[in-house]
């Protein structure tokens, strides 16, 4: 991530096809959770962002998306230590991931 | 065959629903927390009862109640207690697996769910489930069987004790309760007395009317017979072709001549027309009483014996009367018997 030449790159995620109708359901529910853990981060709200990495780690790899696993691991960890900085940072690879995330079915 | 998700996170539910259902399992209830499940589960016992939820998926960690309590709390209701619960989490230590089996999970599914994974395990719980729905129908059969083959031996039973041609019981139920009745009388230091009661001139009746007609009269007389006594305990059987035995337990002889006179006035009264009779006009019987108290040393033969002397008696001394037989043992030698004449016009109490 820290490369600038790689950070617009697409990044492909090959899904089951049994998820092709939840997949964009959850990709949606995790921008909304990069504007929650920007909330929480103002409130120093440690627990709510607990959860919600808990959550993404319990699901992302379920959906097909190991990074989201990996990030919510981080964060749930981050928050339980009240790292605002690395939970900041997790929240920008969240983002980032987002954004350049491409699926394909098969 | 339904399958319950209990999951906070909506995500994990339509994943968990998603796969289930491309894999084949089309009803799929879901639940966001395990109050709901609590809820839906408890409102609706039927959907458990009858076998329409056949497994919960589980997740661990959920506010206000964890998995493993909704768990311990679901298996508390006896409709869900064949109900495989797979637990789900993301947290694996082997504190939560052993407490999460305790509870009565069968089985551990780690987060993210593998799908592979995922429908094997729910495949082998539903397969337990059906095995042991199997086994239970199994038992209830085998039980209903074991109840019929009871309630035929106890018909049976009741068949093999009675009289066919009279109704009443008949010699091989006497011999049961007649000992019976001995030992509680020996064990008690407690009377007991039998009658043995003959129809006087049966023969010539059969030779007059026919035996339909000897079987009519076999009939009313037993069941005249057989209502005389009233306490509880007392016993009246069909012993021979036209004799009866009467059972008198906790009862001395006074009270058995009051129940045998009782006996033969009722059966002269039904004036059951014998005209061949040498005794009277009517159909009579004849009655030996014999009684036992305090006596150790007797068989309960010798009490039959004795009652079946008296019977000899009564019938030497002319018929449709009866004879009371005493049995000692210290004085006389122990088969021997006396007889007890003068009892007869003692007044009983019974």
């Amino acid at each position: 991530m820290t490369q600038n030449g790689k950070q617009n790159e697409k990044i492909i995620v090959h899904a089951d096809d049994d998820t092709a109708d939840i997949i964009p359901g959850f990709l949606k529910n995790r921008h909304r959770d990069v504007e929650t853990l920007e909330d929480a981060l103002q409130n120093n709200d440690y627990e709510s962002i607990g959860i919600l990495g808990h959550s993404m780690k319990g699901m992302g790899g379920g959906y097909g998306f190991d990074a989201i696993t990996d990030i919510g691991m981080s964060l749930e960890q981050a928050a339980e230590e009240k790292d605002t900085g690395e939970i900041r940072r997790q929240a920008e690879v969240l983002s980032n991931y987002l954004e350049r995330v491409e699926v394909r079915y098969e | 065959m339904s399958i319950l998700i209990v999951d906070d996170s909506p995500d994990a539910r339509l994943l968990l629903e998603a796969i289930l259902k491309r894999a084949g399992h089309k009803d799929i209830y879901l639940a966001d927390s395990a109050r709901s499940a609590l809820d839906y589960l408890g409102k609706d016992n039927l959907k458990g009862a009858d076998g329409s939820i056949e497994l919960i998926l589980m997740d661990v960690t959920m506010p206000d109640m964890n998995g493993i309590e909704a768990c311990r709390r679901i298996k508390e209701i006896s409709h869900f207690r064949d109900v495989p619960v797979i637990m789900v989490s993301a947290n694996t230590n082997l504190d939560d697996l052993q407490t999460a089996f305790a509870a009565g999970a069968v089985d551990y599914i780690r987060k993210p769910p593998n799908k592979v994974e995922l429908l094997a395990r729910v495949r082998s719980a539903l397969r337990l489930k059906h095995e042991m729905d199997r086994r239970r129908i199994r038992e209830r059969e085998l039980l209903e069987v074991t109840r019929q083959l009871t309630a035929a031996n106890e018909e049976l039973e009741r068949i093999s004790s009675l009289d066919g041609l009279t109704g009443i019981p008949n010699r091989r139920y006497f011999e049961k309760i007649f000992h019976k009745e001995w030992r509680r009388a020996v064990r008690q230091a407690e009377p007991l007395s039998l009658i043995m009661s003959d129809i006087d001139h049966f023969k010539y009746y059969n030779d007059q009317y026919g035996h339909l007609a000897g079987d009519d009269c076999l009939r009313m007389i037993a069941k005249t017979i057989n209502n005389t006594p009233r306490r509880p305990g007392d016993f009246v059987a069909r012993y021979g072709g036209e004799e009866f035995v009467t059972v008198l337990p906790n009862t001395g002889i006074n009270g058995a001549v009051v129940v045998a006179e009782a006996m033969r006035s009722s059966v002269e009264a039904l004036e059951i027309e014998h005209a061949v009779s040498p005794v009277g006009a009517w159909v009579t019987i004849s009655s030996g009483v014999a009684d036992i108290f305090h006596v150790l040393v007797l068989e309960p033969d010798e009490l039959i014996s004795a009652a079946d002397k008296a019977l000899y008696l009564a019938k030497r001394e002319g018929r449709n009367r009866l004879e009371v037989v005493g049995i000692i043992t210290k004085d006389v030698e122990k088969t021997g018997c006396y007889r007890r004449e003068g009892d007869l016009n003692r007044d009983s109490k019974r």
